[in-house]
């Protein structure tokens, strides 16, 4: 029998999908494995075809993206509903991505930005988007925007999540594999990744960091020999998944942690914190915060991807 | 009057909707396309290391 999925994005870029694609003739199988019910940037099926669906009736979805407004979460639960299996797909989906930043500004702040100050706006009589408009006797709605961006878990129950952003094809490609072979493994577990923290895939060469000075990308070059940490840039590697390929680390650019936290910790930008601060070399406490303070937007770089699922979620305003 | 609602707007990158109020007599009085989504770049790319900014608005569009 052929599996029925179904994928779908919230606040997302499309490279999810697109990593769908990616698996280039591989797309192929998949497409022999599973008949696709529903997916917006490839296929025209509308909400109204999902809203028929009776309950149950995908053995999987793939859910990308963040939760950002009440449409996405509106149809994150009505396909939780229609779905065996939902799996969040990609670091929005998993732990807010890119988009979460946004939890470091209110939603005002965020609308008046886009809508009113940005240069490229002309909107003279200041109009921001509302949940309800009339236009000419035409009612007509928007999603509500929230001020704050949340994680798919956070709104629906995710049985498995496949991390990255985007997550490498092929393993997009292996868990669709283990789910037409039945395989999946038991509930909330992360699959089409590793188990182990990115320095341990990491070819670069180690030795014992003592870090005496964090440099930013554009102040010295990286070698392509040595750990990055060690260098003094920040590399999330210590506190993020393994499953990427490194494919930052070998083009010279330190990890931002796509792939999220290893199981069992709920902050990731923590535990790098922690990480960071056993490498900076220093007796005294004094000594390591003077370090630790030219870590630029310390909250943002160690939480990069990971600021909604982070244990304040968002900066209190 | 009567409305159509093309809902969601696919095989795009993003999310959009149409809705068209079609009068008795058939004609469409008026349609609109409306773009359901913003995640706020214009915003919180504020405060980032300007070096970052390149590997975060990528993220952008990733089609
Ligand atoms: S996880 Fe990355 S690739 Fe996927 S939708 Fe989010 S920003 Fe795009
Ligand atoms: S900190 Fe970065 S560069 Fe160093 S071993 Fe870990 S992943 Fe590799």
């Amino acid at each position: 029998m052929k599996l029925k999925i179904g994928i779908y994005w919230g606040a997302a870029c499309g490279g999810c999908d697109v990593a769908i694609l990616d698996t280039h003739e591989k797309i192929l199988e998949i497409a022999e494995a599973a008949d696709i019910f529903f997916w917006p940037i490839a296929m025209d099926f509308k909400y109204d075809d999902v809203r028929a669906m009776p309950d149950g009736h995908l053995d999987a979805v793939f859910y990308s993206g963040a939760i950002r407004n009440s449409e996405n979460e509106e149809i994150a639960l009505l396909l939780r509903g229609k779905a065996k299996a939902m799996i969040a797909l990609g670091a929005c989906a998993h732990i807010g991505g890119i988009p979460g930043l946004s939890n470091m500004f209110t939603r005002e702040d965020t609308l008046r930005r886009a809508y009113i100050e940005s240069e490229s706006t002309d909107n003279p009589g200041g109009v921001l988007p509302s949940e309800r408009t009339v236009n000419d006797g035409n009612e007509l709605e928007l999603p509500r925007f929230y001020n704050t961006v949340k994680t798919l878990s956070q709104v629906v129950d995710v049985d498995y999540t496949i991390p990255g952003c985007p997550p490498a094809s092929m393993q997009i490609y292996s868990a669709i594999g283990l789910i037409a072979d039945g395989m999946l493994p038991k509930k909330g577990s992360v699959i089409g990744a590793g188990d182990r923290a990115l320095c341990d895939e990491c070819a670069r060469t180690k030795s014992e960091k003592k870090i005496t000075k964090i440099y930013r990308t554009h102040e010295k070059l990286p070698d392509f020999e040595t750990c990055l940490l060690e260098q003094g840039f920040i590399c999330l590697g210590p506190a993020t998944r393994s499953g990427c390929g490194s494919r930052c680390i070998k083009s010279g650019v330190p990890c931002r942690g796509c792939y999220g936290p290893l199981d069992g910790i709920t902050d990731q930008g923590l535990k790098m914190l922690s990480a960071l601060a056993s490498v900076i070399d220093g007796k005294e406490e004094q000594e390591i915060n003077a370090t630790l303070d030219t870590v630029a937007a310390p909250l943002t770089t160690l939480h990069r991807f990971s600021l909604a699922s982070s244990i304040p979620r968002r900066k209190k305003v | 009057m009567k409305r159509i609602a093309i809902d969601p707007i696919t095989r795009l990158e993003g999310h959009g909707k149409i809705t068209i109020f079609v009068n008795d007599d058939g004609t469409v009085e008026n349609a609109y396309l409306q773009i359901p989504e913003l995640r706020g770049f214009e915003k919180f790319v504020e405060g980032l290391p300007v070096e970052e900014i390149p590997r975060v608005v990528t993220r952008i569009c990733g089609v």
